[in-house]
C-alpha cells in the first residue's frame, strides 16, 4: 500500500472516525481504524461495535491496499503534524509495519491484521428518507439535553424518533427525556417517513452524528429497521444500533389542561435565572417562581450564602402561583428557544409545567418542579 | 406404626439439643442460676474444655432436699411464683435447664438451704435420678457436671477443642459478668489463666465502669460516654465508646435486656443507626448498654437459649437507643479517643526496635494505624532542620506569622481545650498549645468534618428538597418488601423520597432528593427495602445524601498544603470546639491529636 494526502484532509477524516473509537478497550482491533486504499480513494473505518462509521477522503494512491492502525495514535500524529504537509503512508502488505512519512517527520507503526476487523451487519433497512442536515441538527440540537445519563433506564439513554400526527399534520419528531424533564421536537414528515417504526438512537450515535453534521450543508439519507439506523452524507456512513428497549409513553404526561399562562422575554428570564441561581447551593440549585399579576419574582436562598430576588415584569393574569425549579434546568430549556418570548403553561406547584417558543411550535418542554 | 409417649429421658434429650448446645451454653444456665439464687461470689471451674467437668459453686440461697429432687425434673422450677409467663423478672424460667443437663451428662448437685444444718446431694447420670443423700457443704449450691454429652455421642463429636469451647465459655461468663458487677466471678479452665472479677461495690454505674474496664479493657472504660435515658418505662443506661475507638468487627458490642445479655438484630441495627455519620460501614463502635424493660413490655420466651428478645413496641427502643447514643456522643463534642494519642506516644519511642505498643501493630486500634505514621513522618524534618540549621519551619519564621509574637502565652487560648495555634508543619497540621500538652490537628479532616457538620445542619433546617418525576418510576418487588417500604413512606418523604402503593408487588417512585441528580432509583429503593428488612430502618438514603454533602464538604474545605495564617488556625479550633463531633472525621478517623505534657516528659525520661 502506498498513498499521499493532505495533511487537513485525512486529519478531518480522522478526526471524525476516531472519536467513535474507544479509549479504553478489551478487544485490540477496536482501537485501530481500518485504512483502505483502493482508485483515488481513501477510506477510514472504525467502530465500538455499537457505531461504525465510514469516511472516505481522495488521495493519491501508488498501490492499492489495506491494513488497520491505531486510531488515537494515528490521528495525534496527524495532528501534530505542519499544516499544508503531504504525508505519504507506506506499508509492506497487511499485518505488517507501516511508515508515516512528512516532510522530515518519520513513524513506523504497527498495524493489526484486517480480517480481525469486525464488519457490522447492516441487515435490511426497509425505511429510507432524506432530510437537510440543519433540519436534522436544529432537531438534536434541541432534544440531546435532556437525554438521561442514568445507565439503569437504558431506554432513556437517547432520543425517541418517531412519525406522529400533530393538528392533523403527519410530522416527524424526536423526544428525549431523563425522567425530570422532557424535550420534544417535529418537523413535516420527509417523503418515506411515515412508515418508520419508533426508534431509540442511543446518546453515543446521537453525539457523533451531531458532530459530523455540525457544519455540514448537504441532505443526509436515513435508512432504518427497528434495530439499526444508518446516516449516509457528504462522504460519511455512519451505522448504530439502536437501543432495545420500549420508549415510555410520552404523551401521557404532556399535560393538556395547564391553564395558567405566563408569557415572558426569554433572553431576560433566563439572565435573571442564572444570576439569582448564584446563591443556590452547588448541587440542587433551587430557584422559587412567584407569580402574580403581571409580575414574576425569583428567590433563591442558601443559608451558607444568604438569599436573592429578581422581579421581572411578564404577561400572566390567572391566580398567583408559588412554584419551584430546578435553575439548570430552567436554563437548559431557555436556551433552546431562540425567539424572543417564551411561554410557560402552569397548574399548580407539583405538576408538570410546559415551556415554549411562542414564536415556534414545532418544539415544546415539558419540566417538572422541585418541592422547596 | 403407632404412637406413643416418649419416655421421659427422652424427651429431655431433645430438650437438652436446645439448651444445651454446647458446654458454653450448660454453663450459661447454670451461672444464671446462681445469680437468680442471689449469690455474691460465683466460681466456675472448667476441665478439657466443659467436656470432662463443669463446675459452678455459689453462695446463694441453696436448696432443701426436696426442692432439689423436683428440681431435675423437667418444667419444674422456683422461678414463676405467679405463673405468669409475662412478668419475667429473673434470668431463667423455663425450667429445662437441669434436667436436660442430667439427661445428657452426669449432674451433681450438692446445696445447702439458707439457715439449714445440713447440705445434700443429689445425682442424675444420663437421665436416671437416684436419692438425695447427705454431703458437705459450707453455703449455697455446688453443682458438677461431668462427662458432658456421654448420654448423646453424635452430640459429643460436634464440639470444637477445648480452646474453642473455653473461649465460648469465657465469653458467656463476661457477658453475664458485665451485667452483674455486685457479683464476684472466677473461672478456672485447664492451663488458661483463670479469670477473675472482683465485685464492685458503689454506685451502679461507677460498679458497671469498672467491671466494664475489667472485661472490655481499660481502653473502653477510658473512651465511654455515659449514657442514661428513659421513656415510657424503659431505661436505657450503659457506655457507649467514642467513634475514633473502632473494630473491624461487632464483637465488642454488649447489650443487655434485664440484666440478659442478648444479640439482637433490631438493638444492633439502633446502634449502627446512632453511629451511622461517624464511622464507616465496616467500623463497628464498641458499646455496652442495658435496657430495663418492663417485663410485660418485652417478650424473652423467643428462643430456648433466650438470647433473643421481642419488644412490644420495637420503634420506641430504638428511637429510645439512637436518641441517647446521638446525645450522649453529641455531649463529648470533640473528645477524640486517647487511644490515638497513646499510639502516637509509642510510635514516638527511641527508635531502637524498642516494644511497640499493640495498637500500632495492626489488629486492635483500626483507626490509630496511619496516625502513627504521620506522626514519625513529623518527627523526621524536625531534626532535619537542627542538624542543618536550614529550612524554616512555616510556623515560626514564615512571613504571616511574623506579627504575633510566638509566646505570649495569651491565658485564655491556652485554656481552651485545643489551646492557642502555635505553627504549622507542613502545611497540613496544625500544632498548638494547651495549658498540660500539645494538640496536632489534620486540618483538612477537620475543617472537613466542620464543613459537613455545616451542611448538615442546613439540610435538617430547610429541609431535603425534592424533584417531582416526569414519569413515576414503577419498582417491581415482592410484596413483603413493598408493604416495609410503604410503612416508612412517610419517614422516607421527608428525607426526599415520596413513594405510594403501585398495586401489589410494586412501588411508584413520584419524587426523589434533589440532592442526588439522576440516580439509580430503582436500586436505591431495593436496597432500601432489604436495609428495613434487615435492621429496621432504612439508614441508606440518609448515608446517600449524607455522602453527597460529605464529597461536597470534601471539595469545600481547607486542603492539606495550604498555608495558614495563625489567625485562621486559632479560628478553626475555636470552631473544633463549639461543633460537636468534631473529633472524628465521617469515617472514624481522628481529627486530632492530643499528647499531654506529662506523656511528652515520660519520652524524655524527665519522669
Amino acid at each position: 500500500m502506498k498513498l499521499t494526502i493532505e495533511r487537513a484532509a485525512l486529519q478531518k477524516a480522522l478526526a471524525h472516525v476516531q472519536s467513535v473509537v474507544e479509549r479504553r478497550t478489551t478487544i485490540p482491533i477496536l482501537s485501530n481504524v481500518l485504512v483502505e486504499a483502493r482508485g483515488d480513494v481513501l477510506s477510514l473505518a472504525a467502530t465500538d461495535m455499537d457505531i461504525a462509521i465510514l469516511e472516505k477522503v481522495p488521495a493519491e494512491i501508488g498501490a492499492p491496499g489495506e491494513t488497520t492502525l491505531p486510531a488515537h495514535t494515528l490521528y495525534d500524529i496527524v495532528r501534530k503534524l505542519p499544516e499544508g504537509a503531504q504525508i505519504e503512508l507506506e506499508g509492506e502488505g497487511e499485518g505488517k509495519r507501516l511508515e508515516l512519512k512528512a516532510g522530515r517527520s518519520k513513524f513506523t507503526l504497527s498495524s493489526l491484521p484486517t480480517e480481525e476487523f469486525p464488519v457490522l451487519d447492516d441487515g435490511e433497512l426497509p425505511h429510507s428518507f432524506s432530510l437537510p442536515a440543519s433540519d436534522l441538527r436544529a432537531l438534536i440540537e434541541r432534544t440531546r439535553f435532556a437525554m438521561s445519563t442514568e445507565e439503569t433506564r437504558y431506554y432513556l439513554n437517547g432520543i425517541y424518533l418517531h412519525a406522529a400526527e400533530s393538528d392533523g399534520i403527519k410530522v416527524l419528531r424526536i423526544v428525549a427525556t431523563d425522567g425530570h424533564r422532557l424535550a420534544q421536537v417535529e418537523m413535516p414528515q420527509p417523503e418515506g417517513a411515515a412508515d418508520i417504526p419508533g426508534v431509540i438512537v442511543p446518546r453515543k450515535a446521537v453525539a457523533e452524528l451531531h458532530k459530523l453534521i455540525e457544519d455540514s450543508d448537504e441532505t443526509v439519507a436515513i435508512s432504518l429497521s427497528d434495530t439499526r439506523i444508518r446516516f449516509a452524507f457528504d462522504h460519511v456512513v455512519l451505522t448504530s444500533k439502536l437501543v432495545d428497549g420500549t420508549f415510555p409513553d410520552y404523551q401521557r404526561v404532556i399535560p393538556e389542561g395547564n391553564d395558567k399562562i405566563m408569557e415572558v422575554d426569554c433572553a431576560a428570564f433566563a439572565e435573571a435565572v442564572d444570576r439569582v441561581s448564584t446563591i443556590s447551593t452547588e448541587k440542587s440549585r433551587a430557584v422559587k417562581v412567584e407569580i402574580d399579576k403581571g409580575r414574576l419574582t425569583l428567590t433563591a436562598s442558601s443559608p451558607e450564602h444568604g438569599t436573592a430576588t429578581e422581579e421581572l415584569e411578564v404577561k400572566y393574569d390567572s391566580d398567583p402561583i408559588e412554584i419551584g425549579f430546578n435553575s439548570r434546568y430552567l436554563l437548559d430549556i431557555t436556551q433552546q428557544i431562540e425567539g424572543g418570548t417564551v411561554r410557560i403553561d402552569l397548574a399548580d406547584a407539583s405538576a408538570p409545567t410546559i415551556v415554549r417558543d411562542i414564536a415556534d411550535n414545532s418544539a415544546l418542554y415539558v419540566l417538572m418542579p422541585m418541592r422547596v | 406404626m403407632t404412637i406413643r409417649v416418649l419416655p421421659e429421658t427422652l424427651i429431655n434429650q431433645i430438650a437438652a439439643g436446645e439448651v444445651v448446645e454446647r458446654p458454653a451454653a450448660a454453663l450459661k444456665e447454670l451461672v444464671e442460676n446462681s445469680i437468680d439464687a442471689g449469690a455474691t461470689q460465683i466460681d466456675i471451674t472448667l476441665r478439657d474444655g466443659g467436656r470432662d467437668l463443669i463446675a459452678v459453686a455459689d453462695d446463694g440461697c441453696g436448696m432443701e432436699p426436696d426442692e432439689m429432687a423436683l428440681a431435675v425434673v423437667r418444667h419444674a422450677t422456683s422461678k414463676l411464683p405467679d405463673s405468669d409467663l409475662f412478668n419475667i423478672s429473673t434470668l431463667g424460667f423455663r425450667g429445662e435447664a437441669l434436667p436436660s443437663m442430667g439427661a445428657v451428662g452426669r449432674l451433681s448437685i450438692t446445696s445447702r438451704a439458707q439457715g439449714a444444718d445440713e447440705a445434700w446431694q443429689i445425682v442424675v447420670e444420663g437421665g436416671h435420678k437416684g436419692a438425695a443423700i447427705p454431703a458437705a457443704l459450707n453455703k449455697g449450691t455446688r453443682i458438677e457436671l461431668k462427662d458432658l454429652f456421654f448420654a448423646t455421642p453424635a452430640r459429643l463429636k460436634f464440639l470444637k477443642t477445648a480452646r474453642t469451647e473455653i473461649n465460648h465459655a469465657v465469653d458467656v461468663v463476661n457477658r453475664l459478668a458485665m451485667a452483674h458487677p455486685g457479683i464476684s466471678f472466677t473461672l478456672t479452665a485447664d492451663s488458661r489463666s483463670p479469670l477473675r472479677y472482683d465485685s464492685t461495690q458503689g454506685e451502679l454505674l461507677d460498679a458497671r465502669l469498672a467491671r466494664l474496664a475489667q472485661v472490655m479493657g481499660r481502653e473502653f472504660a477510658d473512651n465511654a460516654v455515659a449514657i442514661e435515658a428513659e421513656r415510657e418505662g424503659y431505661v436505657l443506661s450503659g457506655y457507649v465508646g467514642l467513634p475514633t475507638l473502632n473494630r473491624g468487627n461487632a464483637q465488642m458490642q454488649f447489650l443487655f435486656v434485664n440484666g440478659r445479655p442478648v444479640r439482637d438484630r433490631l438493638l444492633l441495627g439502633a446502634v449502627r443507626g446512632a453511629y451511622q455519620d461517624f464511622l464507616a460501614r465496616d467500623r463497628h463502635p464498641l458499646i455496652a448498654l442495658f435496657l430495663a424493660a418492663p417485663p410485660r413490655e418485652v417478650d424473652v420466651n423467643v428462643h430456648p437459649a433466650k438470647t433473643e428478645v421481642r419488644f412490644r413496641d420495637a420503634g420506641l427502643v430504638r428511637g429510645l437507643i439512637v436518641g441517647a447514643i446521638r446525645h450522649g456522643l453529641a455531649g463529648a463534642g470533640h473528645r477524640a479517643a486517647t487511644t490515638v494519642s497513646d499510639a502516637a506516644l509509642g510510635a514516638m519511642h527511641p527508635a531502637s526496635g524498642g516494644p511497640a505498643l499493640p495498637y500500632s501493630r495492626g489488629g486492635g486500634g483500626g483507626g490509630s494505624r496511619g496516625l502513627s505514621e504521620e506522626v514519625l513522618r513529623f518527627q523526621a524534618p524536625l531534626s532535619g532542620a537542627f542538624g542543618s540549621g536550614g529550612m524554616p519551619l512555616p510556623g515560626l519564621d514564615a512571613p504571616p506569622m511574623a506579627a504575633v509574637p510566638i509566646y505570649d502565652a495569651d491565658e485564655e487560648v491556652l485554656a481552651a481545650p485545643l489551646g492557642a495555634a502555635r505553627g504549622q508543619l507542613h502545611e497540613t497540621y496544625i500544632v498548638a498549645q494547651t495549658e498540660d500538652g500539645i494538640v496536632i490537628v489534620d486540618q483538612h479532616a477537620a475543617h472537613e468534618r466542620l464543613v459537613y457538620e455545616r451542611m448538615k445542619e442546613a439540610l435538617a433546617g430547610e429541609g431535603v428538597k425534592r424533584q417531582v418525576l416526569l414519569i413515576p418510576e414503577v419498582i417491581e418487588m415482592d410484596e413483603a418488601a413493598c408493604g416495609r417500604l410503604l410503612a416508612q413512606a412517610d419517614d422516607l418523604a421527608e428525607l426526599g423520597l415520596v413513594i405510594d402503593s403501585f398495586g401489589p408487588g410494586s412501588v411508584a417512585v413520584r419524587e426523589v432528593p434533589a440532592l442526588l441528580g439522576e440516580t439509580d432509583i430503582g436500586g436505591l429503593v431495593r436496597d432500601l427495602a432489604d436495609e428495613i428488612a434487615e435492621i429496621g430502618e432504612a439508614l441508606g438514603l440518609k448515608e446517600r445524601l449524607e455522602e453527597v454533602c460529605g464529597t461536597m464538604a470534601c471539595h469545600g474545605s481547607v486542603r492539606a498544603g495550604r498555608r495558614l495564617t495563625r489567625e485562621e488556625m486559632n479560628a478553626l479550633l475555636r470552631q473544633m470546639e463549639a461543633t460537636p463531633h468534631s473529633g472524628q472525621c465521617n469515617h472514624g478517623r481522628p481529627t486530632y491529636v492530643e499528647l499531654k505534657l506529662a506523656d511528652i516528659e515520660k519520652l524524655f525520661g524527665r519522669r
